[in-house]
């Protein structure tokens, strides 16, 4: 059957008779050399696609390459050709290894810690019961909150004049008129719970998906087999997660490292420097103090760093998600 | 025996307990900040911001009204930049969809030689970090005269969200049975015929959860709206940012803004929820 559509398609301008012959008739097996007409007709179809997508990927790849190598500014003209001084300043400048390690310090502990309370979180939630239909919708609020708000929100219950949080620590016997943005540490404390009120949600939606696709026999033949609960958990449960779990996490990293708002809005990189991210860095240099070639460097580094998620991503995403490899 | 069944499950009760007032609690409290943006937003001028906080008050619409209406020293109103936001996603969203569609198609020809490394590279590309996008994006959009235009951001906004659209209905094709299209194909129909009057129809669906998933990320985008646009095409998000600046710090007023942004969406996902979660996993969680 296979065989009989390729053919046909090709030649489109056949008159029906020749059409019902070729049904009727045997025609040979075997994959037949495609015409042009067949060969380009998918290439036709994606062109579009792949326009906005090169224009918006590979272009600028293209041009952050290029300017990297060169001193250009955004309001001073064209500069010239400076070899590797944007890499050289870039990583010889301290503040630029400051943004990189808070950077991946920040994925870290917002992943592992977003990981472990939304499994925590997914595991009563997997109960089909009526009130966990309410919760699930209540658990999907904060992450369809926009990112932009929720740290306007936030920034105003911390507020340290007016805002419920210190009002309300206030009442609790901590110091009056705390300033919890004012001081790094706990900025950065602020900032990791914002982004867990943000995405924890969405992971243990994932989870809990996870968990009620997963077939009840197993545990049943083991709870009949006398399991302990955690005997069960560690050796059913979590073994048929671990799909579930490196997709949200693969998922979140890559998410994770792209996080521009919340910092933006909450702390914009202060107090100092202690909280600016490479997200951050780049648009301040490039965007506010116009040093393109500086910022298009540190683009470059970033991009490197981030392509090597690309592997897990196609691996882990891209396996799962493929009807054709299931 | 009796003894040890009844402790494990009193354990397992206990452990359901613990499990569930965790989840209740984390629940409750996060809604907190949502609450005090509701609550807020209709408090009376003056006392938005009191402190010890007001509970008890007569609420009002006027936060709405104030932000909502132009004039009064303002540059412009807040509805003005909601229309922007709802411009920006919508043209995105139909960019999205128009090229998406026919590549997701191509994607699923079974003598397409290049679809596997193509599906690959379309879904790497979600890995690219927006900040590497947007320097070169503000140059090239300066050079050609597009900065605070829609379709500086609509191009953006329809390429990053590209990866989700493509793969959600590249899957939803190939879980059609594939006869449907053999049939039609013997019956003499182009690909085109093929993808118009067999697929579509009964990709609807999926084009709509596709749909609803860039309208909600490119309502929320903040990055490329805050470098691309000064007044003209300035969305929504931005302009919250720049309320203190605008209105003067008043916090009924930015808590009304803030839930005029959010509710739309709040109520497009919490419907869709399904469907948001799955799409936002590239199909990989059902």
């Amino acid at each position: 059957m296979k065989a009989t559509a390729a053919p046909l398609d090709a030649t489109l301008t056949v008159d029906a008779s020749r059409r019902a012959d070729g049904l009727t008739t045997a025609v040979p097996r075997g994959r037949k050399p495609l015409t042009w007409k067949k060969r380009s007709t998918p290439w036709a179809y994606m062109a579009p696609a792949m326009f906005v997508l090169l224009l918006m990927t590979v272009a600028p790849a293209l041009f952050i390459f290029y300017s990297a190598f060169r001193n250009d500014k955004i309001l001073g003209g064209v500069g010239k050709f400076v070899g590797l001084d944007n890499f050289i300043t870039a990583v010889t400048n301290a503040s630029v290894q400051h943004a990189f390690l808070i950077t991946f310090g920040f994925v870290a502990v917002a992943v592992i810690l977003e990981m472990i309370l939304g499994f925590a979180l997914a595991l009563p939630l997997a109960a089909q019961t009526r009130a966990n239909k309410v919760g699930a919708a209540l658990m999907l609020l904060p992450f369809a909150v926009t990112p932009a708000v929720a740290a306007m929100v936030f920034k105003q219950l911390l507020n340290p004049n007016y805002g419920w949080v210190g009002y309300y620590l206030g009442v609790f016997g901590f110091p009056k008129g705390i300033d919890l943005l004012g001081d790094p540490t706990s900025a950065w404390i602020v900032l990791v719970i914002l982004d867990m009120w943000q995405w924890t949600p969405f992971i243990a939606l994932i989870l809990m998906a996870g968990l009620q696709s997963l077939p009840g026999e197993p545990r049943e033949a083991a709870m009949v087999d006398g399991a302990t609960p955690w005997q069960m958990f560690r050796h059913i449960t979590f073994p048929a997660m671990v799909p579930f779990i490196a997709i949200a996490a693969v998922l979140r990293t890559i998410q994770a490292f792209k996080t521009f708002d919340s910092f933006k809005i909450l702390t914009g990189g202060g107090p100092g420097e202690s909280t600016e991210i490479v997200n951050l860095g780049v648009f301040r240099v490039g965007l506010q103090s116009f040093n393109v070639g500086l910022a298009c460097a540190l683009g470059v580094v970033f991009l490197i760093i981030l392509s090597l998620l690309i592997p897990f991503m196609l691996r882990i995403i891209g396996r799962r998600a493929d009807p054709e490899e299931m | 025996m009796t003894t040890t069944s009844s402790t494990s499950r009193r354990g397992t009760m206990a452990r359901v307990i613990i499990g569930r007032t965790f989840l209740w609690a984390w629940l409750l409290i996060g809604l907190v900040p949502l609450l005090f943006m509701v609550i807020t937003s209709i408090k009376p001028a003056g006392i938005a911001n009191q402190i010890p906080p007001a509970w008890i008050f007569q609420p009002t619409l006027d936060n709405y009204d104030s932000v909502l209406s132009a004039g009064g020293g303002k540059s412009e109103s807040f509805g003005q930049l909601l229309t922007n936001s709802a411009i920006v996603s919508l043209g995105a969203t139909a960019l999205a969809i128009i090229v998406g569609v026919p590549a997701a198609y191509a994607l699923t020809m079974r003598d397409f030689r290049a679809r596997k490394g193509l599906s690959s590279w379309i879904l790497s590309t979600y890995m690219f970090p927006p900040i590497v996008a947007v320097i070169p994006v503000f140059v090239f959009a300066g050079k050609l005269g597009l900065m605070d235009t829609y379709p500086a951001l609509i191009i953006p906004y329809a390429a990053f969200n590209l990866p989700i659209v493509v793969w959600i209905l590249r899957s939803s094709i190939l879980q059609l049975p594939y006869e449907i299209q053999e049939a039609a194909m013997v019956d003499g129909a182009s690909t085109w015929e093929v993808l118009r009057r067999i697929i579509w129809p009964l990709l609807v669906p999926s084009v709509a959860t596709a749909a609803v998933l860039t309208i909600v990320l490119s309502w929320n985008e903040f990055l490329f709206a805050l470098s691309l646009t000064r007044s003209g095409a300035k969305t929504a998000p931005v302009g919250l940012q720049q309320f203190t600046g605008m209105y003067g710090t008043d916090w009924g007023n930015i808590t009304a803004a803030a839930t005029l942004i959010v509710a739309p969406i709040l109520v497009l996902m919490v419907v869709l929820r399904r469907q948001m979660v799955a799409g936002l996993t590239f199909g990989a969680v059902k």
